[in-house]
């Protein structure tokens, strides 16, 4: 039923874009398609085929986005008994996210990405409108923020993180993708300043995009204006969007036929496009073709948004002295801040834990929860387990990280639950990035903790193609909310 | 018009259903030396002989790091950096660790960090 279901929607989502094809010559081809087909059999059939686990206990889930209702939904499958509990205060914390590039090119609506929870909470489990203050993984328990305290004998941390605006000096506020955020608006969102890492930012990213064609269409003289795209020194949840809203505003300013008016600057606090070499390299050429600009080991640390100024400490290494012991010169890290002017600047906040998750004991020096990273399970505390943007893991937070993850993270609960010793499956740092190169076309750049490409199907993966276009706007979003935040995908 | 959704749902089935069928062996590793090996002949210059650092190298400490961290640092620093264009944590030991890769001083990440665990932790 299920699958159905997502063929439903994603007919539904070329529907409402005319000119790809007739809903009548979709149907056709889709009851015609093999492969199609094989989508309908698997999704159905993935989760039923394994048998029920007897195990019990009470099952507590902290945030309830993607990760959170997958995993709730996946062990509602596979328990026969589920006592499963998930608190989450945001009413709409399964929207889709990877959705507000879209917006802020002008494809999609806020609405296209807007769900609420509710739709889709597993039967039987119990959602509570609250959010954890405190956690006391000793004693098996946690508070709330309306003082209540609440026990469990396995918990599942899914808080998702925090994009913090206010780590860049002159600008304030720590929040999320759909909560509240008037406080970073005070400043991001207007006069040159925008950002989709949020839902709303990324509409007023679509606004700020038109202001700047429309200030090329009017600039003149030799100078061009400034377009920098910004990229931090923490690890950030959907690595590729500072690049896809670049390719995005590039578009956007050759249809408006004033790309030549304007430089599009990547400034990352990296010294590479992507940890994956034949990426790196792809992207590098793709960064050419378009005339990209770029300054590696370049972070944003402040900004003056009445100047319109931004402030940003550039690194570097310089030979010091020969050193006998490793046979080579030694380096020393150099860095100095550099100010440049911009007429428009995209912010990827630099992210975090939250501090109520990353400064509890299930924190770390970091913040982000460390668990054993094939596991998932927490590294000191064995009835404790951590999945998606939250997680200490390396490289991938994305929904198609956590799409991998959460199938691992219910099989090695249930093996914990029912007191087994060895926990029987592992994630292999699978993650997909399906990078918007321009309005029509995307790379699907999917790679694993070997570093190297590892993709799905038989293509070169470091081509830009229309159909991963297609995927990504018509297809992805009902294979989310409907595939995965069912448990079955 | 068939070719397109065609592809779309080729597309789409096999990304979603490449959790489910059996997947490619990763291709096996192997290291011309053993991690204690390499931690001998070249960690220990500059993190001491029991991983308790030497300020005059610049070498820090790695005897009061849990095993999740060394592991993740490792990675920071083999890798370049833990995202797409996110700077490493430790920038001038990533230019150092490539120096020795090169002459054939590298590691399994997961077995250098049970090696400097096992062997140096104070803090167990």
């Amino acid at each position: 039923m299920k699958s159905n279901k997502i063929i439903e929607e994603v007919l539904r989502e070329i529907e409402k874009h005319e000119g790809v094809m007739s809903r009548r010559d979709a149907m056709k081809f889709l009851a015609a398609s093999p492969v199609a087909a094989s989508v309908l059999a698997g999704a159905a059939t993935a989760t039923e085929a394994k048998a029920a686990s007897t195990a019990t206990g009470k099952i507590l889930i902290v945030g309830g986005g993607l990760a959170g209702i997958s995993t709730a939904a996946k062990l509602t499958h596979m328990l026969s008994n589920p006592d499963i509990t998930v608190i989450e205060p945001n009413p709409k914390s399964v929207s889709y996210q990877p959705g507000q590039t879209l917006i802020a090119g002008g494809v999609w609506q806020k609405s296209d990405i807007e769900y609420k929870t509710e739709d889709f909470v597993p039967k039987g489990v119990k959602l509570v409108k609250d959010s954890v203050v405190s956690f006391d993984p000793k004693n098996n328990k946690v508070m709330t923020a309306s003082g209540t305290e609440i026990s469990y004998d396995y918990m599942i941390v899914a808080t998702g993180l925090t994009l913090n605006f206010g780590a860049i000096k002159g600008l304030e506020g720590e929040i999320t993708s759909m909560g509240d955020n008037e406080i970073v608006r005070k400043k991001v969102g207007k006069n040159g300043v925008y950002s989709i890492y949020f839902a709303d930012g990324a509409v007023d990213t679509y606004k700020g995009i038109q202001e700047l064609i429309a200030q090329a269409k009017a600039h003149t003289g030799p100078e061009k204006l400034q377009a920098i795209f910004t990229d931090p020194d923490t690890a950030i949840k959907c690595g590729g969007a500072p690049k896809k809203i670049m390719y995005l505003t590039h578009a956007r300013l050759v249809e408006a036929g004033v790309r030549n008016k304007v430089e599009l600057i990547f400034c990352p606090s990296g010294d590479k496009m992507f940890g994956v070499p034949e990426y790196h390299t792809a992207i590098l050429e793709q960064f050419k073709q378009r005339d990209f600009k770029w300054e590696y080991k370049t972070n944003l640390v402040e900004i003056d948004t009445d100047k319109k100024i931004a402030t940003f400490e550039k690194k570097w290494l310089e030979k010091g002295e020969y050193d006998e012991d490793l046979k080579e010169y030694t380096m020393v890290s150099m860095s100095k801040k550099v100010e440049k002017k911009y007429d428009f600047i995209h912010i990827t906040p630099p992210q975090k834990a939250s501090d109520i998750v990353g400064k509890s004991p299930i924190g770390s020096s970091k913040g982000w929860v460390p668990v054993v990273k094939e596991t998932l399970q927490h590294v000191n505390y064995k009835n404790v387990f951590c999945l998606g943007d939250v997680a200490a893991l390396p490289m991938g937070k994305t929904g198609g990280s956590a799409r991998k993850q959460y199938g691992v993270l219910a099989d090695n609960l249930i093996a914990v639950m029912e007191k087994k010793d060895k926990l029987p499956s592992a994630y292999d740092g699978y993650t997909v990035c399906p990078l918007i190169t321009s309005i029509g076309t995307v790379m699907l750049a999917e790679f694993n903790w070997t570093a190297k490409p590892t993709p799905s199907f038989p293509l070169d993966p470091t081509q830009e193609r229309w159909i991963w276009w297609l995927l990504k706007v018509y297809a992805l979003k009902p294979m989310t909310i409907y595939g995965m935040l069912s448990g079955r995908a | 018009m068939k070719k397109i959704i065609l592809a779309l749902f080729a597309g789409t089935a096999l990304l979603f259903l490449s959790g489910c069928g059996d997947k490619p062996k990763a291709e096996v590793v192997t290291y011309k030396y053993t991690p204690a090996e390499v931690y001998k002949a070249t960690c220990s210059h500059c993190h001491g002989e029991k991983g308790e650092g030497m300020a005059e190298k610049k070498g820090p400490a790695l005897n009061k790091k849990t095993l999740q961290e060394l592991e993740m640092e490792l990675f920071d620093v083999k890798n370049g950096g833990l995202g797409q264009s996110t700077a490493t944590e430790h920038e001038v030991m990533e230019h150092n660790m490539k120096k020795l890769s090169e002459k054939g001083y590298t590691y399994d990440i997961k077995a250098m960090a049970k090696y400097l665990f096992d062997s140096f932790n104070i803090i167990k």
